[in-house]
């Protein structure tokens, strides 16, 4: 198949959809949805209303930074820990690294909300957990990413400077240091806006913040409110997300879909600035939130486990609840990969018609998956479907982002020749744009389906999707043997399907 | 030194109907207008060579010609007639114009016959687009399009990425040619070629205008200009000569270059 339709067909997913969806509604609830989209230009203006929604972003802000910050600081470590040239150069043998590596993989594969959750049972309502919910799988990410890159490298200046008789230490910080940081800086910039996200996410679970309040308004159906807060959430975002591009531009940091880089060169000495700017700023942030590292060492007594024991854990409907993971999983990635192709050479003629659509993604981005599905629930009955569409919409707003970026990277010049030559604005951009992208879109793509099958947990509150839907469940009828065993079945799941994505990637950029 | 536009071959008597018309055109530009007040006429059949210094204004003109440049101020005519407003019949009316750009702008991702095909995306609606990319369509076509380049047919399913440098440059003539063009701009097609290569490429562009198909292509060597009906002379946006080849002098040239050795 020719590029630009491989990059169409995940979006044939659409049809099951179209077709389930007529069946899924049931009947009311329209007049609420027309209230929720009046209130998006008629946004609550009270100084009461927007002064809480501040406080709420801040602390939400706050919580992402220093998860943020405790993430790369970790993950840097972690990262340097399981490098197989660091400890080949080191202590002669790699085992130690792969070793760490495995065991990486577990926090890797718990989504920061569980974290937040299993956190939150053990140490109580207070802000360390949201920050310390991110700062582990995140961490772990961050490590992963940071020993491939490291191993990745080519390591003949290393053994020139060791053969040269440079010590390990020395050498290792000499001829990897320079080209590994752009890539740690580019990729660590992308966290943040991660960070801010899932700061969000865990305050509509309740763990503070502005998306508590989101929550809040939105199950009080106060939607003029729930506004207040969603556009300031979206200034915000905007801001970070274009500081960032500013930055990356800036310091030469490579694209995400490309994987270019340059040197730090120059800007190192105002890189090494910044990175010192934000120590104090962090602190500060801490202090304002009130976060007590000792309060962690507090834990709190577990209620007693109910009656039961291992055998209702084995009696869950297994195979329902991983096959139904599985279908929300595929759904959710089919939508989100294939309708942001669609939906830019929808609006290929329109230049209005693409401001509104990145307008469109950027609430998709910043809008937690739990809230889209409470209001989706509106108007449809909950199930796998339902939970589909929120998932697919939040990443939809990733995706096409990231498609955007990229197809203005590629460049006018084919899509101008075949425009010159009559083709209309639609074809020319399938044509001329989509084909250069289409694999390393995909790539990315099969990268965020392993990211989703994570997600899914996160809209387990719509009901029956699944293994979220039954851990949430559990989590909340403290049934620590099922949990485990949830947790266990989950996190097996994420890896395979971690290995999977890794091997789909490799053989669309190989034959890129 | 201007010179009116010869009528066209069909002969005395038949109506004269230029394919290109430019009439006062200006292109607005950071200090002074990259296209100042230039009226042309490109009539069927003919050859016309386009010289100037680097920064003449060449390519503005071309981008003009072709529909890309909107200009600022004055007015273009195809065949006769303005720019449609409608985008459908505008988009017919490019169609009418084949450029062949210097970059060539061949996907590489597609096969040579995609490619070829990728021409006729303004006739084609939306299920002959997609069905190109799924199966060879329209192959008898192709065929004798790449013959026509001396190319082998067999080069039909190869993606483009496979092709040598002079392969590539003859299947994107093959690919302005797909669109039947009345009109055919090329931007410095020789530019990156070596002497050899660019006096064959020429030769073969040459061939493609006849009547009714005109040829108007911006060169940067003027002893590339035999095989020309006329040329016309670019410098700082303004037309310096416009006549028959043998009409332009060493004079003509050196005013032209100015200081600046061709």
């Amino acid at each position: 198949m020719a590029a630009p339709l491989l990059l169409l067909a995940p979006a044939l997913v659409l049809l099951p959809i179209a077709l389930a969806l007529p069946g899924l509604l049931h009947g009311g609830g329209w007049d609420l949805v027309g209230q929720f989209l009046l209130a998006a230009v008629r946004p609550s203006r009270d100084p009461l209303v927007l002064a809480s929604a501040l406080q709420g972003l801040a602390v939400t802000a706050g919580m992402a930074l220093l998860g943020w910050a405790a993430s790369l600081l970790l993950g840097l470590l972690l990262g340097l820990a399981s490098s197989r040239t660091l400890w080949h150069t080191l202590a002669g043998t790699p085992w130690p690294a792969q070793l760490l590596r495995r065991l990486l993989a577990i926090p890797r594969a718990i989504h920061e909300l569980i974290w937040g959750l299993l956190l939150l049972q053990v140490l109580g309502l207070q802000p360390a957990v949201a920050v310390l919910a991110i700062a582990i799988p995140f961490g772990a990410l961050v490590a992963r990413v940071v020993s491939d890159l490291l191993d990745a490298l080519p390591t003949t200046g290393l053994e020139a400077l060791r053969a040269g008789g440079a010590p390990g230490p020395a050498a290792l910080l000499t001829a990897l240091g320079p080209p590994l940081l752009p890539g740690v800086i580019s990729y660590g910039g992308y966290r943040l806006e991660c960070a801010l996200r899932s700061a969000t996410l865990l305050g509509v679970f309740g763990l503070g913040g502005l998306g508590t309040d989101l929550k809040l308004t939105l199950q009080s159906l106060q939607f003029d409110e729930l506004w207040t807060g969603l556009w300031l959430l979206l200034a915000l975002m905007l801001l970070l997300e274009a500081g960032i591009a500013l930055l990356r531009r800036r310091w030469g940091m490579p694209q995400r879909l490309g994987l270019a880089s340059g040197g730090v060169g120059r800007s190192g000495r105002e890189l090494l600035l910044a990175l010192l700017l934000l120590i104090p700023l962090v602190l500060a942030v801490a202090r304002g939130l009130e976060v007590n590292p000792l309060a962690l060492l507090h834990w709190q007594p577990l209620p007693p486990l109910p009656a039961g024991g291992w055998g209702v854990a084995l009696a869950l409907p297994w195979p329902g609840l991983v096959g139904n993971t599985l279908l929300l999983t595929l759904l959710a990635a089919g939508l989100a990969v294939g309708l942001a192709p669609l939906l830019l050479l929808l609006v290929a003629p329109w230049p209005w018609g693409r401001l509104l659509l990145q307008l469109a993604w950027a609430l998709g981005r910043l809008w937690p998956p739990p809230l889209t599905a409470l209001l989706l629930l509106l108007v449809l009955q909950p199930g796998v479907v339902t939970a589909a569409l929120a998932l697919g919409f939040h990443n939809l707003g990733i995706l096409g982002r990231l498609l955007l970026e990229a197809s203005e990277a590629a460049g006018p010049e084919r899509q101008q020749a075949l425009a010159s030559a009559g083709a209309g604005p639609r074809l020319a951009l399938l044509y001329g744009r989509f084909s250069g992208l289409a694999r390393s879109y995909l790539a990315y793509g099969a990268y965020r389906a392993d990211v989703i099958l994570r997600e899914t947990v996160v809209v387990g509150l719509v009901g029956a999707a699944g293994l979220g839907s039954q851990l949430l469940e559990t989590l909340s009828a403290f049934a620590w043997d099922q949990l485990l065993a949830l947790l266990a079945v989950y996190a097996l799941l994420t890896l395979l399907g971690e290995d999977l994505s890794d091997r789909a990637r490799r053989r669309l950029l190989a034959s890129a | 030194m201007a010179v009116p536009p010869e009528p066209g071959p069909l002969g005395p008597g038949s109506p004269y109907v230029p394919v290109l018309e430019l009439q006062s055109v200006t292109v607005a530009g950071r200090g002074r207008p990259r296209l100042d007040g230039v009226s042309l006429r490109v009539g069927p059949g003919e050859r016309v060579a386009l010289l100037g210094p680097s920064g003449a204004g060449k390519s503005t003109l071309l981008a003009v010609a072709n529909g890309l440049l909107r200009p600022s101020a004055g007015a273009v005519r195809w065949q006769g007639a303005p720019p449609a407003r409608s985008a459908r019949t505008r988009r017919l009316q490019q169609a009418r114009i084949g450029t062949l750009w210097q970059d060539l702008r061949l996907i590489e991702e597609l096969t040579v016959q995609q490619n070829l095909n990728a021409a006729r995306l303004a006739v084609w609606g939306w299920p002959q687009a997609l069905l190109n990319l799924l199966l060879p369509l329209e192959t008898a076509a192709c065929r004798e399009a790449l013959a026509r380049m001396d190319l082998d047919p067999a080069l039909l399913a190869q993606p483009v990425s496979a092709l040598s440098g002079g392969q590539r440059q003859r299947v994107a003539i093959a690919r302005v040619l797909r669109q039947e063009p009345q009109l055919l701009l090329a931007d410095e097609p020789l530019a990156s070629l070596d002497p050899r290569l660019a006096t064959d490429l020429l030769a073969l562009l040459l061939r493609q205008a006849e009547a009714p198909r005109a040829l108007l292509l911006s060169l940067h060597r003027p002893d590339l200009l035999a095989g020309f009906d006329r040329v016309i002379g670019l410098r700082a946006g303004r037309i310096q000569f416009d006549g028959p080849v043998a009409a332009v002098g060493d004079a003509a040239l050196a005013e032209l270059y100015g200081s600046e050795v061709p």
